[in-house]
C-alpha cells in the first residue's frame, strides 16, 4: 500500500482525491493539510510516499512547499493537483522543482490512480 | 478535460518524458531571447541601456521597447527589426522537442492534431462586450469558459442573457469570488441560488446526495468550481501572452440590498438562465 499525503485548501476537493485514492485498492490517504506549512510537517508526522498538493492555498502555496520537501525529504514524490496546470510557467516550475507530475482539474479519477500507481 | 499547454499535454500522452520536455524547454530559454537581449544581440544596444530602461519603467508604465524608443535609444524601425527577428528565430516547444531528439517531425504533427482536437471546446467564441473594456480578452475568455464548464463540469443546460453593466450585484444564496491580478485586475464572482449550490456540489464531490452536507462544504463547492474555472482562464490567455495570478477564492453574502460595485471599478453582470428557475449570475469587476 503507498502512503499519500492530501495538501488542499478546498475540503471539497481533498474529500475527492481521499476517495479516489482509498477507493483504489493499492494506495491509502493517510491525511489532509490544509497549506505547505501543514504539508511539511505532516510528511514528518505521516511519511507519506506521495504528495499530492494544490497550488494555489493560502498561507505557504504549493510551489514554496515544493521547494522545501524535496530539500527536507528525498525520497517522497510530489504530484502537483492543480487547476493552474495548464499555464505552462507553473508546469514548467513544478516539474524544475522536482514534481513527478501535474495533473489539472478538473481532474478524472482515473487518470489520478493511473498516476499515483506510476510513481 | 481543461486548458493544457502543449507540453502538459505531449508528457500526459507518455509521447515525451519529464526530462526530456525541461531539456527542450531549457533550449527554447537559450533561443528565445528577450526583447533587449535580442537588441544586445544585434548590436543596437548596451546592457546600461537595458538598465537605464529598466529605471525609467518604475515610473513609466511602458512595454520596454516603447521605453527604448522613448528615450531614443532604438528608433521606430530598428524597434520593429528587433522584434521581425525574434518572431523569425522563436523556437515553439514542438520544435525544441524535435532539435533534442525527444519527437520525430512526424510524431510532432500527429501531436499536435491531437492536441487541436483536445483543445477544441476551449476555443473562445464571440460574447458580446462593451467597447470600453480594457481587457476584452481576459473578459470574453472567462465568460466562454465559465460557459463552457458549467456544460461540461455541471452538465447542465442554460441560456446566457445579455451582458450588462451594473453599479450593484443582486442578493443571492452566496456568492464566490476570484481575483485575477498582473496584466490586468478584475474581480470574478459568481453568484448561485440554493438549488444550484447543491447541483454544484453533486458535481464537484460527485456524489447524487448532498443533502446532509454541511454549509461549509457546499460553499468550498462553488468556490472550488470558481476556482477550476479561473485557474482554466488564466492557462488559455496565458497562451497568447497575459501573465495573471490568481488568489485562492473566497465566499462572500451579500447584504439584502446587494453587492455594489467598489470605488475606481466597472461592473459587468452575465445573467445565466437555468431552466428550472433556479439563478446563476456572472459577475466581473474591472478595475479602470
Amino acid at each position: 500500500m503507498k502512503k499519500v499525503l492530501v495538501v488542499d485548501d478546498s475540503l471539497s476537493v481533498a474529500r475527492q482525491l481521499e476517495k479516489i485514492i482509498n477507493e483504489s485498492g493499492d494506495l491509502v490517504c493517510v491525511g489532509h493539510a490544509k497549506n505547505g506549512a501543514e504539508a511539511i510537517k505532516m510528511n514528518h508526522s505521516e511519511d507519506p510516499d506521495i504528495i499530492c498538493m494544490d497550488m494555489n492555498m493560502p498561507g505557504m502555496d504549493g510551489l514554496t512547499a515544493l521547494r522545501s520537501l524535496v530539500v527536507l525529504d528525498k525520497t517522497v514524490k510530489v504530484v502537483m493537483v492543480t487547476s493552474l496546470g495548464g499555464v505552462g510557467d507553473k508546469f514548467t516550475e513544478a516539474l524544475k522543482l522536482g514534481a513527478k507530475s501535474v495533473i489539472s482539474k478538473p481532474f478524472e479519477a482515473e487518470n489520478v490512480v493511473n498516476i499515483l500507481r506510476s510513481l | 478535460m481543461a486548458v493544457k499547454f502543449f507540453g502538459q499535454f505531449l508528457v500526459e500522452q507518455g509521447a515525451v518524458t519529464n526530462e526530456s520536455l525541461l531539456y527542450a524547454i531549457e533550449l527554447q530559454e537559450r533561443t528565445n531571447l528577450k526583447l533587449g537581449e535580442m537588441a544586445m544581440a544585434m548590436g543596437y544596444i548596451t546592457a546600461q541601456d537595458i538598465e537605464r530602461a529598466h529605471a525609467a519603467q518604475l515610473s513609466k508604465d511602458m512595454k520596454l521597447g516603447d521605453l527604448l524608443v522613448d528615450l531614443s535609444i532604438l528608433s521606430p524601425a530598428q524597434l520593429q527589426e528587433v522584434i521581425d527577428r525574434q518572431k523569425a528565430t522563436h523556437l515553439f516547444i514542438g520544435e525544441a522537442l524535435v532539435k533534442v531528439g525527444a519527437l520525430t517531425p512526424d510524431k510532432l504533427d500527429s501531436c499536435l492534431a491531437a492536441f487541436k482536437a483536445d483543445q477544441a471546446p476551449y476555443v473562445s467564441n464571440h460574447i458580446d462586450l462593451p467597447a470600453w473594456l480594457i481587457t476584452p480578452q481576459l473578459c470574453e475568455t472567462a465568460v466562454d469558459l465559465t460557459y463552457k464548464l458549467i456544460t461540461r463540469v455541471l452538465g447542465i443546460q442554460f441560456r446566457p442573457g445579455k451582458c450588462q453593466e451594473v453599479n450593484l450585484l443582486s442578493t443571492n444564496r452566496m456568492i464566490a469570488g476570484m481575483d485575477f491580478s498582473g496584466d490586468a485586475t478584475v474581480r470574478y464572482l459568481l453568484s448561485v441560488s440554493e438549488g444550484l449550490q447543491k447541483t454544484i456540489a453533486k458535481a464537484i464531490l460527485k456524489e447524487d446526495d448532498v443533502e446532509t452536507e454541511s454549509d461549509e462544504i457546499l460553499e468550498d463547492t462553488v468556490m472550488e468550481f470558481v476556482n477550476i474555472i479561473c485557474g482554466n482562464v488564466v492557462a488559455k490567455v496565458s497562451q497568447s501572452g497575459t501573465n495573471l495570478e490568481i488568489t485562492p477564492p473566497v465566499t462572500i453574502h451579500p447584504p439584502q440590498s446587494g453587492l455594489p460595485v467598489p470605488d475606481g471599478y466597472r461592473g459587468l453582470l452575465f445573467p445565466i438562465h437555468v431552466s428550472d428557475g433556479e439563478v446563476m449570475e456572472l459577475g466581473l469587476l474591472i478595475k479602470q
